[in-house]
């Protein structure tokens, strides 16, 4: 069997924070570096690893750019960073836009294209799970667009609205 | 003689269901809408039909017929509760699992059902059933759907001006979730606790209680967290208000198995709330501490036999905690969630049953209901029951789709939980739990890298392991 040591740099956004990390390893064994610590490593199985000399259980799904991470009976939401650290933050929402809070479907709009609407005003009601909700504006202004029309299933996110 | 059960329902309840029917002896027939093609109640029984509504009572009676069934069990939630669903059965010539249609009805209005509790003596919640509106001084007050339940329709309101239009709001969700607009006022009582009687009653005029559930634990009007014995209930007040539950049953002649609602509020006095005449998504902490199977009793009422047992044979023994597993960030407002689950290591170990609708590779669609399943611990005591339901929260791993085991985990970790001050305003007054931890472990960030760059769109690192190739790479 080959005896080289693989070395990756990877890059997570947790919250709000960039976090740069180095992996060193060869046949499960290997060191972790991150913020001026160095962490030896060894995976015992597909669930458990050895982190300096204390077991753990573990599990990881990567999705998308997500991976979440159960450890120890606690789950944790990591985003995979862009390589530069200096990369803008992932898209922005822009101010005015009114998005699906949860999947589900668009039951009724409220207001029509051109309506003045106020700050927390319900512009539109959705269904998801046999439960409606409220979408209200996010602040005072005219309805530019608006991209959905009842019936319509949304994807958790999506823009339905957006005000000036 | 029933020898075959269509199961009118999905998810958890129908395994469950289905689980007691195989002990039986007795052949199972599922049913499922197009979402749900490849759900694990499909798989787990031995015949499935695709339908086109699992609300769509004309349909799942043919099917039944067709499908040479004798009896259909409703489970709880779709048309488990609707009178004209149980009358199309008994017309067909299937039996209902269930009460009689005429108690379905009586009990499934709500404004009904109160009237009749009065006068069997069963003390009830002040309300405006007539359409009169309650004076500004008995605000805050409720508004309940007369034909609902399980929180749907239901909103809290504080001041008058809010009142019409939480009525029309519930109004509009009760007639989509039950085909009913009618809603009523009640009144608010403080700091109420909620606690249920089980009960069963035969054909043979035999009715029993098989003790409390205490499930003050509820966020949006829904229960998370169930058990028994209650911690605020008395060998007195069991008695008090065991006998209340019978009375209740009696007074509707109840066949089958219910459940009489109760709230109690902080100086010990009940009052009826309501009764379900179904199985209660919480019946296992009945079941753990009684030995009793259910399902079995409601199979034997609606076959006409006698109940298994009798109140002198009732004992409860040791403590059962229930935790609901929902798709749901309870961080966020509780905003349901959907995807595929990709990790699914449930727990094990002595005193523990999961009731799950869900495994590895299942799909949880926006369609329904997020209830994934039910975790319940049994244990001698209930400070040993906390601590094993905190271990088997520990070692449950649910990955794919956001949850609430996490969040499950902080609400019996508080102070008050563990000392039994439970009321259905917890969580409202505990935020804490609603907080996760700001730091990230470095070990977190370690165990995300070693994967390294997943080279498919998803991918768990846990399978690369064992299929050798991360290894070999």
């Amino acid at each position: 069997m080959a005896e080289f040591m693989s070395t990756r740099e990877l890059h997570w956004r947790a919250g709000k924070e960039d976090v740069s990390c180095r992996i060193d390893e060869s046949q499960g064994v290997g060191s972790f570096h991150m913020s001026g610590t160095t962490l030896p490593f060894r995976i015992l199985d597909s669930s458990h690893i050895e982190i300096s000399g204390k077991r753990h259980r573990f599990y990881v799904v990567h999705r998308h750019d997500v991976s979440t991470v159960w450890l120890d009976g606690r789950t944790y939401y990591l985003k995979r960073a862009k390589r530069s650290i200096d990369a803008p933050a992932s898209e922005v929402a822009r101010g005015g836009d009114i998005r699906a809070l949860m999947p589900g479907k668009l039951l009724r709009l409220t207001v029509n294209v051109g309506d003045e609407v106020s700050e927390k005003q319900t512009v539109a009601i959705m269904e998801s799970m046999k439960m409606e909700s409220s979408l209200v504006a996010p602040r005072t202004g005219r309805v530019l667009e608006i991209r959905f029309k009842p019936g319509d299933v949304l994807e958790m996110g999506a823009v339905v609205m957006v005000v000036e | 003689m029933i020898r075959k059960v269509l199961i009118a329902n999905r998810g958890e309840i129908a395994i469950r269901v289905a689980s007691t029917l195989r002990e039986m002896g007795i052949q199972t027939m599922a049913v499922f809408t197009e979402p749900d093609r490849d759900a694990l109640h499909v798989r787990s029984m031995d015949e499935a039909l695709e339908i086109g509504s699992y609300l769509d009572a004309k349909e799942i009676v043919r099917a039944a017929v067709q499908s040479g069934s004798d009896a259909i069990h409703p489970g709880y939630g779709f048309l488990s509760e609707n009178a004209s669903f149980a009358e199309a059965c008994e017309s067909d010539g299937i039996v209902f699992i269930g009460p009689r249609a005429d108690t379905v009805r009586v009990m499934g209005d709500k404004i009904e059902s109160k009237r009749i509790m009065q006068k069997a003596g069963v003390p009830i919640v002040p309300a405006w059933t007539d359409g009169s509106l309650p004076p500004a001084s008995e605000f805050p007050v409720l508004v309940k759907a007369a034909g609902g339940g399980g929180g749907k329709g239901m909103r809290l309101v504080t001041t008058p001006a809010e009142l019409r239009e939480a009525m029309a709001s519930a109004s509009r969700e009760a007639a989509s979730a039950f085909g009913d607009d009618r809603v009523f006022v009640e009144q608010f009582i403080r700091e109420p606790r909620h606690i249920e009687f089980q009960i069963l009653g035969d054909s043979h005029k035999n009715v029993i209680h098989v003790f409390e559930r205490e499930c003050s634990i509820q966020r949006r009007h829904q229960k998370i967290i169930e058990e028994t014995p209650s911690p605020a209930v008395s060998e007195a007040l069991r008695g008090r208000m065991g006998e209340a539950a019978v009375a209740a049953a009696r007074a509707v002649d109840y066949r089958g198995a219910g459940t009489v609602e109760f709230i109690l509020d902080s100086s010990r006095k009940f009052y009826f709330l309501e009764m379900n005449t179904r199985l209660q998504v919480e019946h296992p902490v009945t079941e753990m501490t009684t030995g009793l199977d259910l399902v079995r009793e409601q199979i034997l009422i609606a076959s006409g036999e006698r109940l298994s047992v009798a109140q002198s044979d009732l004992h409860q023994t040791g403590h059962s905690i229930e935790c609901r597993i929902y798709a749901e960030v309870a961080e966020e407002g509780f905003r349901p969630d959907t995807g595929t689950i990709e990790v699914f290591e449930p727990p094990s170990g002595p005193g523990i049953r999961l009731d799950s609708g869900v495994t590895r590779g299942s799909i949880v669609s926006y369609h329904f209901d997020p209830l994934l399943g039910k975790l319940i611990v049994w244990a001698p005591t209930r400070a040993a029951a906390i601590d094993r339901m905190k271990r088997a929260l520990d070692d449950f791993v649910l990955l794919g789709v956001r949850n609430n085991i996490d969040f499950l985990r902080r609400v019996i970790s508080t102070g008050d939980f563990m000392k039994g001050k439970l009321d259905t305003g917890f969580l409202d007054r505990h935020r804490e739990v609603f907080e996760t931890a700001n730091t990230i472990p470095a070990d977190v960030f370690l165990v995300a890298s070693i994967g390294g760059a997943p080279s498919s769109k998803q991918a768990t690192f846990n399978d690369v392991w064992n299929s050798g190739q991360w290894r070999n790479s």
